[in-house]
Protein backbone atom coordinates (compact mmCIF):
# COMPACT_ATOMS: atom_id res chain seq x y z
CA UNK A 1 0.00 0.00 0.00
CA UNK A 2 1.84 3.15 -1.31
CA UNK A 3 0.66 5.55 0.52
CA UNK A 4 -0.29 6.16 4.46
CA UNK A 5 3.24 5.82 6.70
CA UNK A 6 2.93 5.10 10.35
CA UNK A 7 3.09 8.58 11.84
CA UNK A 8 5.67 9.05 14.22
CA UNK A 9 4.84 10.32 18.00
CA UNK A 10 5.61 12.95 19.59
CA UNK A 11 6.33 15.18 16.30
CA UNK A 12 6.31 18.97 15.96
CA UNK A 13 4.86 20.53 19.06
CA UNK A 14 4.05 24.22 19.56
CA UNK A 15 6.04 26.35 21.45
CA UNK A 16 5.95 25.42 25.45
CA UNK A 17 4.17 28.27 27.29
CA UNK A 18 6.50 30.77 28.44
CA UNK A 19 6.95 34.61 29.54
CA UNK A 20 4.64 36.65 30.60
CA UNK A 21 1.12 37.06 30.21
CA UNK A 22 1.35 40.67 29.37
CA UNK A 23 4.41 40.80 27.20
CA UNK A 24 5.87 39.57 24.20
CA UNK A 25 3.77 38.44 21.20
CA UNK A 26 -0.03 37.31 21.08
CA UNK A 27 1.00 34.03 21.00
CA UNK A 28 3.59 34.18 23.39
CA UNK A 29 0.61 35.44 25.53
CA UNK A 30 -1.99 33.26 24.12
CA UNK A 31 0.64 30.28 25.75
CA UNK A 32 0.93 32.17 28.68
CA UNK A 33 -2.62 33.16 29.39
CA UNK A 34 -3.07 29.15 29.07
CA UNK A 35 -0.70 28.11 31.36
CA UNK A 36 -1.71 30.45 33.88
CA UNK A 37 -4.90 28.72 34.73
CA UNK A 38 -2.83 25.96 36.51
CA UNK A 39 -0.73 28.78 38.54
CA UNK A 40 -1.52 29.31 42.09
CA UNK A 41 -1.85 33.08 40.88
CA UNK A 42 -3.24 32.37 37.83
CA UNK A 43 -7.00 34.30 38.61
CA UNK A 44 -5.27 37.06 39.95
CA UNK A 45 -2.62 37.28 36.37
CA UNK A 46 -5.68 36.21 34.44
CA UNK A 47 -7.55 39.38 35.75
CA UNK A 48 -4.88 41.84 35.43
CA UNK A 49 -3.88 40.50 31.90
CA UNK A 50 -7.59 40.99 30.71
CA UNK A 51 -7.78 44.56 31.90
CA UNK A 52 -5.10 45.49 29.48
CA UNK A 53 -5.37 42.60 26.58
CA UNK A 54 -6.86 44.00 22.97
CA UNK A 55 -5.68 40.40 20.93
CA UNK A 56 -8.50 38.27 20.59
CA UNK A 57 -6.99 35.11 20.56
CA UNK A 58 -5.53 36.01 23.78
CA UNK A 59 -8.85 37.27 25.15
CA UNK A 60 -10.06 34.25 24.44
CA UNK A 61 -7.81 31.99 25.89
CA UNK A 62 -8.45 34.67 29.40
CA UNK A 63 -11.55 34.66 29.57
CA UNK A 64 -11.51 30.71 29.17
CA UNK A 65 -9.09 30.56 32.14
CA UNK A 66 -11.22 33.02 34.27
CA UNK A 67 -14.53 30.41 33.62
CA UNK A 68 -12.35 27.50 34.24
CA UNK A 69 -10.95 28.47 37.47
CA UNK A 70 -15.11 29.52 38.54
CA UNK A 71 -14.11 31.25 41.45
CA UNK A 72 -15.93 34.45 43.44
CA UNK A 73 -12.26 35.93 42.84
CA UNK A 74 -12.41 34.83 38.69
CA UNK A 75 -16.12 36.15 38.26
CA UNK A 76 -15.56 39.02 39.95
CA UNK A 77 -12.75 39.68 37.74
CA UNK A 78 -15.00 39.12 35.01
CA UNK A 79 -17.92 40.75 35.45
CA UNK A 80 -17.21 44.65 35.12
CA UNK A 81 -16.43 43.26 31.15
CA UNK A 82 -20.19 42.67 30.63
CA UNK A 83 -20.58 46.78 30.58
CA UNK A 84 -17.96 47.36 28.12
CA UNK A 85 -17.95 49.32 25.30
CA UNK A 86 -16.44 46.65 22.96
CA UNK A 87 -18.86 44.17 22.07
CA UNK A 88 -16.22 41.64 22.09
CA UNK A 89 -15.30 42.30 25.38
CA UNK A 90 -19.04 41.97 26.45
CA UNK A 91 -19.35 38.59 24.77
CA UNK A 92 -16.46 37.48 25.77
CA UNK A 93 -17.80 38.00 29.75
CA UNK A 94 -21.11 36.77 29.43
CA UNK A 95 -19.63 33.76 27.68
CA UNK A 96 -17.27 33.54 30.48
CA UNK A 97 -20.08 34.00 33.47
CA UNK A 98 -22.53 31.53 31.62
CA UNK A 99 -19.62 28.59 31.65
CA UNK A 100 -19.20 29.54 35.63
CA UNK A 101 -22.91 29.64 36.86
CA UNK A 102 -22.42 28.64 40.69
CA UNK A 103 -19.59 31.28 40.59
CA UNK A 104 -21.41 34.00 39.07
CA UNK A 105 -24.95 33.19 40.88
CA UNK A 106 -23.93 36.07 43.44
CA UNK A 107 -23.57 38.81 40.87
CA UNK A 108 -26.87 38.33 38.57
CA UNK A 109 -29.55 39.93 41.13
CA UNK A 110 -26.47 43.47 40.98
CA UNK A 111 -26.75 42.85 37.10
CA UNK A 112 -30.23 42.55 36.59
CA UNK A 113 -30.60 46.09 38.51
CA UNK A 114 -27.64 47.41 36.54
CA UNK A 115 -28.63 51.04 35.62
CA UNK A 116 -27.47 50.37 31.85
CA UNK A 117 -30.31 48.09 30.20
CA UNK A 118 -27.81 46.83 28.21
CA UNK A 119 -26.24 44.79 31.46
CA UNK A 120 -29.99 43.78 32.44
CA UNK A 121 -30.57 42.42 29.08
CA UNK A 122 -26.95 40.54 28.64
CA UNK A 123 -27.83 39.08 32.38
CA UNK A 124 -31.18 37.72 31.46
CA UNK A 125 -28.97 34.86 29.65
CA UNK A 126 -27.41 34.09 33.00
CA UNK A 127 -31.04 33.88 34.54
CA UNK A 128 -31.66 30.67 32.21
CA UNK A 129 -28.97 28.49 34.26
CA UNK A 130 -30.40 29.34 37.32
CA UNK A 131 -32.86 26.88 39.14
CA UNK A 132 -36.08 27.80 38.30
CA UNK A 133 -37.27 28.75 41.22
CA UNK A 134 -34.72 31.08 42.15
CA UNK A 135 -34.98 32.26 38.20
CA UNK A 136 -38.67 33.00 38.23
CA UNK A 137 -38.28 34.90 41.49
CA UNK A 138 -35.30 37.06 39.45
CA UNK A 139 -37.06 37.56 36.38
CA UNK A 140 -40.26 38.43 37.89
CA UNK A 141 -38.30 41.29 40.22
CA UNK A 142 -37.22 42.35 37.09
CA UNK A 143 -40.20 42.56 34.50
CA UNK A 144 -42.51 44.06 37.40
CA UNK A 145 -40.83 47.80 36.86
CA UNK A 146 -38.83 47.46 33.86
CA UNK A 147 -39.31 50.01 31.38
CA UNK A 148 -36.97 48.87 28.86
CA UNK A 149 -38.65 46.86 26.14
CA UNK A 150 -35.36 45.11 24.85
CA UNK A 151 -34.90 43.93 28.20
CA UNK A 152 -38.35 42.84 28.81
CA UNK A 153 -38.24 40.79 25.40
CA UNK A 154 -35.12 39.38 26.74
CA UNK A 155 -36.79 38.52 30.19
CA UNK A 156 -39.90 36.63 28.60
CA UNK A 157 -37.54 34.80 26.26
CA UNK A 158 -36.27 32.95 29.35
CA UNK A 159 -39.44 32.79 31.11
CA UNK A 160 -40.76 30.80 27.85
CA UNK A 161 -38.34 28.05 28.55
CA UNK A 162 -38.08 27.84 32.47
CA UNK A 163 -41.30 30.19 33.59
CA UNK A 164 -43.69 28.58 35.91
CA UNK A 165 -47.24 29.63 37.05
CA UNK A 166 -46.20 32.40 39.75
CA UNK A 167 -44.20 34.29 36.43
CA UNK A 168 -48.08 34.65 34.82
CA UNK A 169 -49.09 37.90 36.70
CA UNK A 170 -46.46 39.93 35.62
CA UNK A 171 -46.58 38.95 32.02
CA UNK A 172 -50.31 40.28 32.21
CA UNK A 173 -48.81 43.53 33.80
CA UNK A 174 -46.29 43.78 30.35
CA UNK A 175 -48.08 42.87 28.39
CA UNK A 176 -50.74 45.89 29.53
CA UNK A 177 -47.64 48.00 30.10
CA UNK A 178 -46.41 47.46 26.64
CA UNK A 179 -49.46 47.05 25.20
CA UNK A 180 -48.02 49.20 21.83
CA UNK A 181 -45.59 46.37 20.83
CA UNK A 182 -46.87 43.96 18.81
CA UNK A 183 -43.40 41.79 19.36
CA UNK A 184 -43.54 41.85 22.80
CA UNK A 185 -47.27 41.27 23.07
CA UNK A 186 -46.79 37.76 20.52
CA UNK A 187 -43.40 37.27 23.12
CA UNK A 188 -46.00 37.16 26.02
CA UNK A 189 -48.48 34.74 24.59
CA UNK A 190 -45.66 32.16 23.49
CA UNK A 191 -44.67 32.78 27.01
CA UNK A 192 -47.89 32.48 29.18
CA UNK A 193 -49.26 29.50 26.81
CA UNK A 194 -46.24 27.39 27.38
CA UNK A 195 -46.51 28.21 31.20
CA UNK A 196 -50.13 27.15 31.01
CA UNK A 197 -49.70 24.46 29.51
CA UNK A 198 -46.76 23.19 30.38
CA UNK B 1 -40.59 -0.91 20.20
CA UNK B 2 -42.10 1.76 22.44
CA UNK B 3 -44.27 3.88 20.71
CA UNK B 4 -43.75 7.78 20.28
CA UNK B 5 -45.48 9.56 22.64
CA UNK B 6 -48.46 12.38 22.01
CA UNK B 7 -46.88 15.55 21.92
CA UNK B 8 -48.60 18.22 20.52
CA UNK B 9 -46.33 21.31 18.01
CA UNK B 10 -45.76 23.27 20.76
CA UNK B 11 -44.83 20.20 23.21
CA UNK B 12 -42.25 19.50 20.34
CA UNK B 13 -41.16 23.40 19.80
CA UNK B 14 -40.65 23.93 23.66
CA UNK B 15 -38.20 20.32 23.63
CA UNK B 16 -36.38 21.78 20.50
CA UNK B 17 -35.62 24.66 22.18
CA UNK B 18 -34.45 23.24 25.11
CA UNK B 19 -32.21 20.78 23.03
CA UNK B 20 -30.98 23.66 21.00
CA UNK B 21 -30.15 25.50 24.12
CA UNK B 22 -28.43 22.51 25.87
CA UNK B 23 -26.84 20.97 23.11
CA UNK B 24 -26.67 23.29 19.84
CA UNK B 25 -28.54 20.62 18.52
CA UNK B 26 -31.18 21.78 16.13
CA UNK B 27 -33.92 20.07 15.36
CA UNK B 28 -37.03 20.92 12.97
CA UNK B 29 -40.73 19.62 12.14
CA UNK B 30 -39.00 17.36 9.29
CA UNK B 31 -37.20 15.83 12.72
CA UNK B 32 -40.27 15.52 14.48
CA UNK B 33 -40.09 11.36 14.55
CA UNK B 34 -36.90 11.26 15.66
CA UNK B 35 -37.09 13.65 18.47
CA UNK B 36 -40.81 11.97 19.23
CA UNK B 37 -38.89 8.29 19.14
CA UNK B 38 -35.96 10.16 21.47
CA UNK B 39 -38.59 11.23 24.02
CA UNK B 40 -40.46 7.74 24.14
CA UNK B 41 -36.95 5.69 24.48
CA UNK B 42 -36.65 8.37 27.57
CA UNK B 43 -39.89 8.33 29.11
CA UNK B 44 -40.00 3.97 28.69
CA UNK B 45 -36.72 3.93 30.45
CA UNK B 46 -38.08 6.16 32.92
CA UNK B 47 -41.35 4.35 33.58
CA UNK B 48 -42.73 7.94 32.92
CA UNK B 49 -46.47 7.86 30.75
CA UNK B 50 -47.07 11.65 30.02
CA UNK B 51 -44.83 13.77 28.48
CA UNK B 52 -46.04 16.62 30.83
CA UNK B 53 -44.55 14.55 33.88
CA UNK B 54 -41.14 13.19 31.23
CA UNK B 55 -40.46 17.26 30.40
CA UNK B 56 -40.56 18.43 34.02
CA UNK B 57 -38.55 16.05 35.12
CA UNK B 58 -35.84 16.77 32.22
CA UNK B 59 -35.94 20.23 32.99
CA UNK B 60 -35.29 19.63 36.73
CA UNK B 61 -32.51 17.57 35.56
CA UNK B 62 -33.17 14.91 37.94
CA UNK B 63 -31.07 11.85 38.13
CA UNK B 64 -28.89 13.38 35.13
CA UNK B 65 -31.56 13.10 33.10
CA UNK B 66 -30.39 16.26 30.86
CA UNK B 67 -27.57 14.52 30.00
CA UNK B 68 -28.79 11.30 29.03
CA UNK B 69 -31.79 12.89 27.09
CA UNK B 70 -28.16 14.34 24.92
CA UNK B 71 -27.29 11.53 24.88
CA UNK B 72 -30.40 10.05 22.92
CA UNK B 73 -29.90 12.07 19.69
CA UNK B 74 -25.74 11.51 19.99
CA UNK B 75 -25.21 8.65 20.38
CA UNK B 76 -24.78 7.02 17.18
CA UNK B 77 -23.47 3.43 16.33
CA UNK B 78 -19.99 4.70 14.02
CA UNK B 79 -19.68 2.96 11.08
CA UNK B 80 -17.30 3.16 7.70
CA UNK B 81 -17.54 6.18 5.46
CA UNK B 82 -19.89 8.05 7.96
CA UNK B 83 -20.81 11.84 7.00
CA UNK B 84 -18.78 10.95 3.51
CA UNK B 85 -19.48 14.18 2.39
CA UNK B 86 -16.68 15.66 4.72
CA UNK B 87 -14.62 12.83 3.44
CA UNK B 88 -15.25 14.16 -0.15
CA UNK B 89 -14.44 17.45 0.82
CA UNK B 90 -11.21 16.30 2.23
CA UNK B 91 -10.19 14.96 -0.97
CA UNK B 92 -11.46 17.80 -3.22
CA UNK B 93 -10.82 20.78 -1.19
CA UNK B 94 -8.54 20.50 2.18
CA UNK B 95 -5.35 18.38 1.63
CA UNK B 96 -5.38 20.35 -1.96
CA UNK B 97 -5.15 23.54 0.31
CA UNK B 98 -3.12 22.23 3.06
CA UNK B 99 -0.44 20.89 0.49
CA UNK B 100 0.52 24.52 -0.56
CA UNK B 101 1.40 25.19 2.51
CA UNK B 102 4.10 22.14 3.29
CA UNK B 103 7.89 22.09 2.96
CA UNK B 104 9.13 19.37 0.61
CA UNK B 105 8.65 15.56 1.87
CA UNK B 106 7.11 17.68 5.35
CA UNK B 107 3.97 15.03 6.13
CA UNK B 108 0.41 16.19 5.66
CA UNK B 109 -1.15 14.97 9.03
CA UNK B 110 -4.76 14.04 9.58
CA UNK B 111 -5.93 13.66 13.38
CA UNK B 112 -9.63 11.70 13.87
CA UNK B 113 -10.51 12.49 17.89
CA UNK B 114 -12.68 11.29 19.34
CA UNK B 115 -11.82 7.61 16.87
CA UNK B 116 -13.64 5.06 18.88
CA UNK B 117 -12.98 1.71 18.05
CA UNK B 118 -11.50 2.89 14.51
CA UNK B 119 -14.05 3.30 12.06
CA UNK B 120 -13.16 7.17 11.13
CA UNK B 121 -9.58 6.95 10.47
CA UNK B 122 -9.02 3.75 8.76
CA UNK B 123 -12.21 5.62 6.72
CA UNK B 124 -10.17 8.24 5.35
CA UNK B 125 -6.85 6.20 4.68
CA UNK B 126 -9.34 4.00 2.75
CA UNK B 127 -10.79 7.35 1.12
CA UNK B 128 -7.58 9.09 0.17
CA UNK B 129 -6.36 6.03 -1.22
CA UNK B 130 -9.71 5.69 -3.39
CA UNK B 131 -10.64 9.04 -4.34
CA UNK B 132 -7.10 11.76 -3.62
CA UNK B 133 -5.01 12.03 -6.81
CA UNK B 134 -1.93 12.84 -4.68
CA UNK B 135 -1.98 9.66 -2.42
CA UNK B 136 1.03 8.19 -3.58
CA UNK B 137 2.86 11.83 -3.93
CA UNK B 138 2.56 12.96 -0.22
CA UNK B 139 3.10 11.53 3.21
CA UNK B 140 0.22 11.50 5.01
CA UNK B 141 0.17 10.35 8.64
CA UNK B 142 -3.16 9.46 9.98
CA UNK B 143 -3.35 9.63 13.85
CA UNK B 144 -6.68 8.18 16.14
CA UNK B 145 -7.32 8.99 19.51
CA UNK B 146 -9.59 8.28 21.94
CA UNK B 147 -9.88 9.01 25.55
CA UNK B 148 -11.58 5.52 26.50
CA UNK B 149 -8.33 2.80 25.76
CA UNK B 150 -10.44 0.13 25.22
CA UNK B 151 -11.65 1.73 21.99
CA UNK B 152 -8.16 2.59 21.31
CA UNK B 153 -7.34 -1.15 22.16
CA UNK B 154 -10.40 -2.60 19.72
CA UNK B 155 -9.23 0.38 16.99
CA UNK B 156 -5.55 -1.43 16.82
CA UNK B 157 -6.96 -4.67 16.46
CA UNK B 158 -8.99 -3.39 13.40
CA UNK B 159 -11.56 -5.55 13.79
CA UNK B 160 -15.24 -4.62 12.65
CA UNK B 161 -19.06 -6.36 12.27
CA UNK B 162 -21.27 -6.48 9.26
CA UNK B 163 -22.74 -3.31 10.82
CA UNK B 164 -19.74 -1.12 10.14
CA UNK B 165 -19.16 -2.36 7.11
CA UNK B 166 -22.84 -1.58 5.68
CA UNK B 167 -21.81 1.87 3.61
CA UNK B 168 -18.96 0.08 2.21
CA UNK B 169 -19.26 -1.34 -1.82
CA UNK B 170 -18.08 -5.13 -1.78
CA UNK B 171 -15.17 -4.44 -3.56
CA UNK B 172 -14.01 -1.82 -1.21
CA UNK B 173 -14.61 -4.71 1.66
CA UNK B 174 -12.31 -7.10 -0.24
CA UNK B 175 -9.97 -4.64 -0.97
CA UNK B 176 -9.18 -3.55 2.27
CA UNK B 177 -10.28 -6.21 4.81
CA UNK B 178 -9.95 -10.47 5.53
CA UNK B 179 -12.54 -12.52 7.00
CA UNK B 180 -11.94 -12.77 10.71
CA UNK B 181 -14.74 -15.05 11.90
CA UNK B 182 -18.55 -15.23 11.69
CA UNK B 183 -19.36 -12.28 10.51
CA UNK B 184 -16.56 -10.10 11.53
CA UNK B 185 -13.58 -8.52 9.26
CA UNK B 186 -10.53 -7.62 10.14
CA UNK B 187 -8.88 -4.31 8.41
CA UNK B 188 -5.59 -5.51 5.92
CA UNK B 189 -2.28 -5.18 7.70
CA UNK B 190 -0.71 -2.45 5.59
CA UNK B 191 -3.47 -0.24 6.26
CA UNK B 192 -3.76 -1.23 9.92
CA UNK B 193 -0.09 -0.37 9.93
CA UNK B 194 -0.32 2.97 8.50
CA UNK B 195 -2.70 4.52 11.25
CA UNK B 196 -1.36 4.89 14.58
CA UNK B 197 -3.44 5.18 17.65
CA UNK B 198 -2.98 7.24 21.37
CA UNK B 199 -5.28 8.05 24.31
CA UNK B 200 -6.33 11.26 24.90
CA UNK B 201 -7.93 13.73 26.84
CA UNK B 202 -9.36 16.65 24.68
CA UNK B 203 -9.76 18.75 27.57
CA UNK B 204 -5.98 18.27 29.01
CA UNK B 205 -4.11 20.67 26.85
CA UNK B 206 -0.70 18.40 27.79
CA UNK B 207 -2.35 15.30 26.50
CA UNK B 208 -3.30 17.16 23.00
CA UNK B 209 -0.28 19.12 23.12
CA UNK B 210 1.98 15.85 23.33
CA UNK B 211 0.51 14.49 19.24
CA UNK B 212 1.68 17.65 17.68
CA UNK B 213 0.34 19.60 14.96
CA UNK B 214 -2.29 18.97 12.47
CA UNK B 215 -3.49 19.72 8.84
CA UNK B 216 -6.90 18.61 9.60
CA UNK B 217 -8.41 17.26 12.49
CA UNK B 218 -11.71 15.39 12.69
CA UNK B 219 -13.73 16.07 15.84
CA UNK B 220 -16.94 15.41 15.34
CA UNK B 221 -19.72 14.41 17.80
CA UNK B 222 -17.94 15.13 21.00
CA UNK B 223 -18.51 18.39 21.88
CA UNK B 224 -21.59 18.11 21.89
CA UNK B 225 -20.99 16.19 25.55
CA UNK B 226 -19.34 18.70 27.32
CA UNK B 227 -20.12 21.48 29.68
CA UNK B 228 -19.63 25.31 28.32
CA UNK B 229 -15.78 25.38 30.15
CA UNK B 230 -14.93 22.22 28.68
CA UNK B 231 -16.10 22.78 25.42
CA UNK B 232 -14.15 26.19 25.65
CA UNK B 233 -10.78 24.39 26.59
CA UNK B 234 -11.35 21.53 24.19
CA UNK B 235 -12.32 24.42 21.22
CA UNK B 236 -8.47 25.78 22.41
CA UNK B 237 -6.57 22.39 22.64
CA UNK B 238 -7.99 21.55 19.09
CA UNK B 239 -6.75 25.43 17.91
CA UNK B 240 -3.00 24.78 18.79
CA UNK B 241 -3.26 21.60 17.29
CA UNK B 242 -4.19 22.97 14.22
CA UNK B 243 -1.29 24.54 11.75
CA UNK B 244 -2.19 28.35 10.65
CA UNK B 245 -4.13 27.29 8.00
CA UNK B 246 -5.28 23.92 9.48
CA UNK B 247 -9.31 22.87 9.12
CA UNK B 248 -11.17 21.27 11.78
CA UNK B 249 -14.74 19.31 10.58
CA UNK B 250 -17.25 18.63 13.43
CA UNK B 251 -20.41 16.66 13.12
CA UNK B 252 -23.02 17.94 11.25
CA UNK B 253 -25.42 19.10 14.04
CA UNK B 254 -22.53 20.96 15.91
CA UNK B 255 -21.32 24.51 15.13
CA UNK B 256 -17.47 25.69 16.61
CA UNK B 257 -19.19 29.47 15.93
CA UNK B 258 -21.04 28.51 18.98
CA UNK B 259 -17.80 27.64 21.25
CA UNK B 260 -15.74 29.65 20.43
CA UNK B 261 -14.90 32.90 18.46
CA UNK B 262 -11.14 31.41 17.54
CA UNK B 263 -12.21 29.88 14.15
CA UNK B 264 -13.08 31.06 10.43
CA UNK B 265 -16.25 29.28 8.86
CA UNK B 266 -15.54 27.69 5.35
CA UNK B 267 -17.91 26.66 3.30
CA UNK B 268 -16.99 24.20 0.66
CA UNK B 269 -19.22 22.07 -2.42
CA UNK B 270 -19.40 19.26 0.20
CA UNK B 271 -18.85 20.61 3.83
CA UNK B 272 -18.86 23.41 6.06
CA UNK B 273 -15.58 23.02 8.08
CA UNK B 274 -13.67 25.53 10.72
CA UNK B 275 -10.23 26.65 9.82
CA UNK B 276 -7.16 28.31 12.24
CA UNK B 277 -6.80 31.80 10.83
CA UNK B 278 -3.39 32.02 9.30
CA UNK B 279 -2.98 34.94 11.45
CA UNK B 280 -4.36 34.14 14.68
CA UNK B 281 -7.85 34.29 15.98
CA UNK B 282 -10.59 35.65 13.52
CA UNK B 283 -10.98 39.31 13.91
Amino acid sequence: MPLVRRPSLPSESPAAPAGSITEGTSEQRWAAARAAAAQPDGVALLAKALSQERDPLVLEAIFTGLAAAATAESAAAVVPFIRSEEARLRAGALDALRAMPEASRPHIGSLLADPDADVRLLSCELVRGLPEAEANRLLIDLLDGETDKNVVAAAVEVLAEIGRPEALPVLVLCSQRFVGEPFLAFSIKVATDRIGDP
Amino acid sequence: MTEPPEVSEEEFRRTCDFLYRRSGMLFTEGKRYYVQRRIAERMAALKIAAFTTYFAFLRSDADGEIEKFINAFTVNETYFYREEHQLRCLSSDLLNERVGSKRPGQALRIWSVPCSTGEEPYSIGMWLLENWPDVDAQDIEILGSDIDTECVNAARRGEFGLRALMRLTPDLVAKYFVPSGKERWRIVDDLRQSVQFTKVNLIDSAETRRHGVFDVIFCRNVLIYFDDTSRRLAAENLFECLAPGGFICLGHTESMSRISPLFEVRRFADAIVYQRPQGGARD
